[in-house]
């Protein structure tokens, strides 16, 4: 029996790098003495309280030696990648526009491979920077981003273009950060030798 | 006693929660052992924040364990209080001893 897995991932998105074997080996073992005692459904509610009650704790440090003024650096980077990737969009909508004439034939499947692309594209370059805290800062970028989305997919009137758009980026940030999230860990746990 | 070495209620009653779990306590038994004593039932991500806040100060000390089988092949880490942090248990039971000093909590509820 095993704690459920949605709620290790969760864990493992929002746990610092250096730490996440440490919290969730601690879950484990109060978790298998909860199935034992009290079943697989108290036991189950259990670790889903302790993931979620745990979130704003975890996120809120880190063992890694980086000093202060370095986050601030990596943060500003950060922000230059997400205005130059707007650029880069801003860009590209506008050759789209002069060489289709009219936005409206775009196909959708092209909208959705631009809105995929930039949303893993930006992620990735946000993981590579801040390693080993990268999967947190993917988390933290995935919560921007559908924030930065939510606005105007609701805002949008129905059916337009940055309606269409703004859902089709919400659609495709969450499975594209759980993809990363799921290849962080496959990749540090074969690198720690933990099966 | 430095402003930073003061503690919150929190990392009171976690210091002294390693300290009677003697050296070698770790998240789980931490955090059981506060629910336990104290009947509230702390998040381990809020104990384990308060460990890495108190080895920042120099209060306790951590050190890495060996995976084991019933934590899912996942390591612990241990603790223990160092000098500094009796030190700061110490300071923190005579600044509440010395507020409490004069004050009657009968005649307060009265």
């Amino acid at each position: 029996m095993r704690p459920p897995a949605f709620a290790q991932a969760l864990l493992a998105a929002v746990a610092p790098a250096h730490d996440y074997e440490i919290v969730a080996g601690d879950l484990h073992e109060e978790y298998l003495r909860i199935l034992h005692s009290s079943g697989a459904n108290a036991a189950n509610r259990w670790y889903w309280a302790q993931t979620l009650l745990s979130i704003p704790s975890l996120l809120s440090y880190s063992r890694s030696n980086k000093s202060a003024l370095r986050h601030i650096g990596v943060a500003l980077i950060a922000l230059a990648v997400l205005l130059a990737m707007f650029a880069v969009i801003f860009v590209i909508d506008a050759a789209f526009e002069k060489f289709f004439g009219n936005m409206d034939r775009i196909p959708d499947w092209m909208w959705f491979c631009v809105n995929y692309a930039d949303t893993v594209v930006f992620g990735a370059i946000l993981a590579w920077l801040v390693r080993p805290d990268g999967l947190r800062v993917s988390f933290f970028a995935a919560l921007f981003l559908v924030l930065c989305f939510v606005v105007p997919a609701l805002a949008g009137h129905p059916g337009s273009q940055l309606s269409l758009a703004a859902w089709i980026a919400l659609l495709t940030v969450i499975p594209a950060m759980c993809f990363g999230a799921g290849l962080y860990q496959v990749v540090s746990r074969r690198k720690s030798g933990v099966s | 006693m430095a402003k930073g070495q003061y503690l919150g209620e929190f990392e009171h009653i976690v210091l002294l929660t390693v300290l009677r779990l003697g050296d070698g306590a770790y998240g789980a038994m931490i955090r059981a052992e506060i629910e336990r004593v104290t009947g509230r039932s702390p998040a381990i991500g809020a104990v384990h924040a308060t460990l890495e806040r108190l080895e920042r100060k120099r209060l306790v000390s951590s050190w890495i364990g060996e995976p084991t089988a019933e934590r899912g092949g996942k390591a612990k880490r241990h603790f223990k209080v160092e000098a500094e942090g009796v030190s700061a248990l110490k300071n923190a039971r005579k600044t509440l001893e010395r507020l409490h000093t004069g004050v009657s909590l009968r005649e307060a509820i009265a």
